[in-house]
């Protein structure tokens, strides 16, 4: 079993992602936007890790949308093989119309704008450690294959445009009815409200990852591979006591790997 | 030299008087003296041109050649010990980790293009900072940024917060790109600022000790006749003077003209030349040989090359007709630019196809960014000439050592006078009011709203955070177990009142941070921020504070090695933090890095669980000189700066280093600004802020002490909080290192902070309101 980890110029998540991969039993490499895009095939499933991209230019993700490598990767997932987007490469399936998956541009990563009471309390860049509900039933994505609806998970933000919007009619209500929200930002006891610090960037209905219809592609602004070790928990968490054990985001490492092989 | 190349022009100055000469070299736009430039020419043995006057002026400014500060810093730190690798004689330090891993470390100013061009200043930085880190043949880790901005609400507070947002903006605007955490850094707001910011950054990376790569042209270079090979961004006229500029006072008027200085940084780029620079040091371990490497920074592309070429002893011949460039500048500007995102290698012919493959077709940098690339741009040879031409004229030859040498100014010290007086002050009534009002203030306010812009999580590495402790703490090596902790410190009102304690407890301070999470102090750097050396009473203070600094490494011992000082093996002298308005608070600010075997041992200072107790280690005395206290109720400064006794000191940071280690200990927080009652409050306001506090001062006890300097003055101690059932093995330890703890009160469930004294009720605040008051002050005063 043999992942892609996809590198542009200004990623800067690949490492710990590669790691990650690893960690579960996967086999993986980096793989430079400069390679040959056919040699994409040989690959069993793909991450788009975070970064900035082409610095941002145009907007986030818009510039690494047009390489001939994420050609490659629309036939990939096409085939049904698994591609997870992080952050950055969130905002990069979004741009290249694989998310939430029409083909087309039908949503965009905005500015992160932190709205509580009515009012606009910040705007932009944000790193902290969030929580988020799992809203799918479980087997229903790649990425999130082994959780249960509605658990939790504590993982990190941190960016400056994650907030979910769409303008095409009726798109938000065919997400919730073709169960495409993966992951809701939550308080830590699960509740989903609507407002900063909770809605930590703004996001349309608090949503924090989405997947396409057939649920090989996934794209969420949090980061796993920052939450893979107990240790890289915030001082609060009281997991953290327990450095050597796994943290919350490994499952979503462990999910491909399991997605992958069901799909074999 | 080649008899068919002509030299260019000299500039005229053998023969003229001194007015001439002087107006000769202010109208070419060259700051040295006309003493300078008369001693170059007697060297040459002719009149310089245009673009040797250039390059002395860049190489003997005070920023690159230390001319004011060499002999004092020599004087008096300590640079050596057991721990050392590499001391301060290359871009970074280096010290020892383990056998194997070393970390490496480094410490600059930008404080007047931050002042000028806020952004930009600061973003160049952090891009100038980790170039010096990378050069070593590091991965680079971890940033953190001091920063001192004038009062926000003060006279000068609109300009203050557009620089202070400015600069917060440029640190993560940069670094989060790039893809290093920002493991914290200060923050201090005071009037001394108002027209001088100082922004300084401290960067550490991690190379593997037998992986080092040095800045200096390695042995054989001259005989082999090894290429001079520049990478990275097409040279520009950006950051023309920049170290001139960065040796001079700044005048308001001349704002317009500075901006020139102030050079264009550019993350993105930067990301990508690291992941090159990463198969280049692939290829030279593979290769087996050594080359010489070092990042573009202060005197551009002379520095670099000429440091490089006489560190190995000897000459090269550089074609600027090879240079890469943005457009057809003259070549002075070629020469000094300082355009950012550049780096040099000398290398072996053999080596060279290998190498541009790699910039300019595997990391395809003339398609990332228009006319970045590598060349080929000279060669070494076993001469002592800097030989530079440019469309066949020699615009450049002198003899290397010269250029690199610089020259040593013995500088005039003299004692500031000023009269310092202890204010007489009523006793507060209400104390709950006073913590508040504290609680609200910029100095002691969460940093909250400045860490969420910085990304303190990519890599993964992040153990300890920003807010979560004294210092921050990364495990940089997947698969290891240590951790790498940083913390950095100055107090400029300290320094205010005596620049010798402001040294002292900068250094001491930095070092109880790193102890705090368990880590032990293994190095510190240093960047002194002064004002104008050729002033008695600055290069005074600037004296002091290098004794203050030199005194607490001395006598605060490496741990495990008695009498061995903590090595200081980075540092930086910025001068010149002036304006006519005056000059800074003295403010040697000092970044201390730890080590800790284990980093599932490092503890946080949020307090854990209720019922635990709490103790105090380090006695109070009266020491409210230029205390938070003083300064926030009354306005004023005082005369009794807390000092450091260096044998308590030392004791103390054992004690708590060795209690987390045998796990006594379940948070720790040092004693510094706001003093007890500061300390207190912030472990039970820490996230997730679930607990008050009990506290009842009798057991803090010095006889007859006024209940305010027992709660506000900062002399330096720990409160800590000892995990349930281990106090008695605690107090053992604590009295085996010649402590005296003192037991001061308990951890509660009830969100009430509460503090007494003989029986009476002192404060008692609520917890959630005094959190809104300290989370918001920030905000409200950068906004």
């Amino acid at each position: 079993m043999k992942i892609a980890v996809m590198q542009f110029p200004g990623t800067n998540c690949e490492h710990e992602t590669l790691v990650a991969v690893k960690a579960v039993g996967m086999d993986g490499e980096i793989f430079r936007w400069n390679r040959s895009a056919g040699e994409l095939s040989s690959f069993d499933g793909y991450f788009i890790p975070g970064g900035f991209s082409y610095q941002d230019r145009v907007r986030a993700g818009a510039i690494a949308s047009k390489e001939p490598v994420l050609e490659a990767l629309r036939e990939e997932a096409a085939r049904g093989k698994p591609i997870i987007g992080i952050c950055n490469g969130f905002q990069i399936l979004v741009e290249a119309g694989l998310l939430p998956g029409t083909g087309k541009i039908d949503m965009a990563l905005a500015q992160n704008v932190m709205v509580s009471k009515g009012q606009i309390v910040r705007r932009g860049y944000y790193c902290d450690w969030i929580n988020l509900r799992h809203e799918a039933p479980s087997r229903r994505c790649s990425g999130s294959f082994l959780i249960e609806k509605g658990a939790l998970m504590r993982i990190p933000i941190a960016h400056g445009e994650g907030n979910l919007v769409t303008t095409t009619p009726g798109m938000m209500q065919k997400l919730n009815d073709e169960a495409q929200v993966v992951f809701r930002y939550c308080d830590k006891n699960g509740r989903v409200i609507n407002e900063f610090p909770v809605n930590v960037n703004g996001s349309t209905e608090s949503i924090a990852a989405i997947c396409n219809p057939e649920g090989n592609v996934l794209g969420m602004m949090p980061h796993p591979e920052r939450s893979f070790f107990a240790w890289q928990l915030p001082a609060f968490d009281p997991k953290k006591q327990r450095p050597d054990e796994p943290g919350p985001g490994r499952r979503v490492f462990e999910s491909m790997k399991h997605y992958i092989e069901v799909s074999a | 030299m080649d008899n068919n190349l002509k030299r260019c022009t000299p500039l005229k100055i053998i023969g003229l008087a001194d007015p001439k000469v002087a107006s000769n070299l202010r109208g070419s736009g060259i700051g040295m003296s006309v003493s300078e430039a008369r001693s170059i020419a007697e060297v040459l043995g002719r009149d310089p041109t245009l673009t040797e006057l250039f390059c002395y002026d860049a190489m003997w400014s005070e920023h690159c050649s230390y001319k004011s500060s060499r002999a004092t810093l020599k004087e008096f730190l300590p640079t050596e010990g057991p721990n050392v690798v590499m001391g301060p004689v290359e871009d970074s330090g280096i010290v020892a980790i383990d056998d194997q891993w070393c970390v490496v470390i480094s410490h600059e100013s930008h404080n007047h293009p931050s002042q000028i061009l806020p952004n930009e200043g600061a973003a160049t930085g952090i891009g100038g900072i980790v170039r010096d880190v990378n050069c070593m043949g590091a991965t680079v880790v971890a940033t953190a940024d001091p920063l001192r901005f004038g009062d926000p609400y003060g006279p000068k507070a609109s300009k203050v917060r557009w620089v202070a947002e400015g600069v917060v903006d440029g640190i993560w605007q940069y670094g989060n790109a790039l893809g290093v955490p920002n493991l914290g850094g200060d923050i201090v707001f005071n009037e001394s600022f108002d027209d001088n910011c100082l922004v300084n950054v401290v960067s550490l990376g991690i190379v593997r000790r037998d992986q080092i790569i040095r800045s200096r042209a390695p042995p054989g270079a001259g005989e082999k006749g090894y290429d001079v090979i520049l990478i990275g961004k097409p040279t520009d006229s950006s950051g023309l003077g920049g170290v001139t500029f960065a040796s001079e006072a700044l005048r308001e008027e001349d704002e317009e003209t500075n901006r020139g200085a102030v050079q264009i940084p550019d993350p993105f780029l930067k990301n990508v030349l690291f992941k090159a620079n990463d198969d280049l040091f692939r290829l030279v371990r593979e290769a087996g040989v050594e080359i010489g490497f070092k990042d573009l920074g202060g005197g551009g592309f002379t520095c670099a090359t000429s440091e490089m070429g006489a560190a190995g002893g000897f000459g090269m011949e550089i074609s600027l007709d090879d240079m890469h460039k943005a457009a057809d500048f003259p070549p002075e500007v070629l020469s000094i630019a300082e355009t950012q995102e550049r780096f040099l290698i000398i290398s072996p012919p053999e080596l060279r196809d290998n190498i541009l493959k790699i910039y300019n077709e595997d990391w395809d940098l003339p398609n990332v960014y228009e006319g970045a690339r590598a060349s080929v741009v000279g060669k070494m040879n076993t001469g002592d000439r800097f030989e530079v031409r440019h469309k066949g004229e020699v615009v450049c030859d002198v003899p290397i050592q010269h250029l690199t040498g610089g020259i040593r100014y013995q500088r005039e010290e003299r004692a500031r006078t000023q009269s310092l007086a202890e204010p007489v002050i009523e006793e507060p009534q209400d104390y709950n009011q006073v913590l508040l009002k504290i609680l609200r203030s910029p100095n002691i306010a969460s940093r909250e709203h400045v860490y969420r812009y910085y990304d303190t999580e990519v890599m993964g590495s992040a153990v300890i955070r920003p807010g979560e402790a004294d210092a921050g703490l990364i495990a940089p090596v997947r698969g290891e177990k240590f951790g790498l902790a940083l913390a950095v410190d100055s107090n400029p009102f300290y320094g205010r009142i005596s620049p010798y304690w402001g040294g002292a407890t900068a250094a001491a301070e930095a070092m109880r941070n790193v102890a705090a999470i368990g880590a032990t102090p293994s190095t510190i750097t240093d960047c002194l921020n002064y004002g104008n050396p050729e002033k008695p009473e600055a290069f005074w203070e600037f004296r002091e504070g290098v004794k203050g600094l030199a005194e607490s490494c001395k006598k605060l011992w490496l741990k495990g090695y008695e009498n061995q000082p903590v090595p200081i093996v980075s540092g930086n002298v910025s001068f010149y933090n002036e304006s006519p308005q005056g000059s800074v608070d003295p403010s040697p600010i000092i970044a201390c890095v730890g080590i800790i075997k284990d980093i599932g041992k490092a503890i946080s200072q949020e307090f854990k669980a209720a019922g635990d107790k709490l103790f105090l280690i380090g006695p109070r005395f009266d020491e409210l000189g230029g205390s938070e206290y003083y300064r926030t109720m009354f306005g004023v400064t005082g005369a009794n700066v807390p000092i450091v006794r260096f044998d308590l000191e030392r004791d103390m940071i054992y004690a708590v280093i060795d209690a987390i280690d045998e796990g006594l200990l379940a948070a720790a927080h040092d004693i510094s600004n706001g003093g007890l009652a500061c300390t207190a409050m912030e472990m039970s306001l820490t996230r997730p802020a679930k607990f008050g506090f009990e506290l009842d001062l009798d057991g803090a006890e010095e006889s007859g002490m006024r209940t305010d300097t027992l709660l506000f003055s900062e002399s330096s101690g720990f409160v800590l909080e000892a995990r349930p059932g281990r106090e008695a093995r605690l107090m053992e330890l604590l009295r085996s290192c010649h402590l005296e703890p003192m037991e001061i009160g308990k951890i509660t469930s009830k969100r009430r902070m509460v503090m007494r004294r003989a029986g009476e009720t002192l404060a008692d605040l609520d917890l959630d309101e005094a959190r809104m008051a300290w989370t918001c002050g920030l905000a409200e005063a950068m906004r």
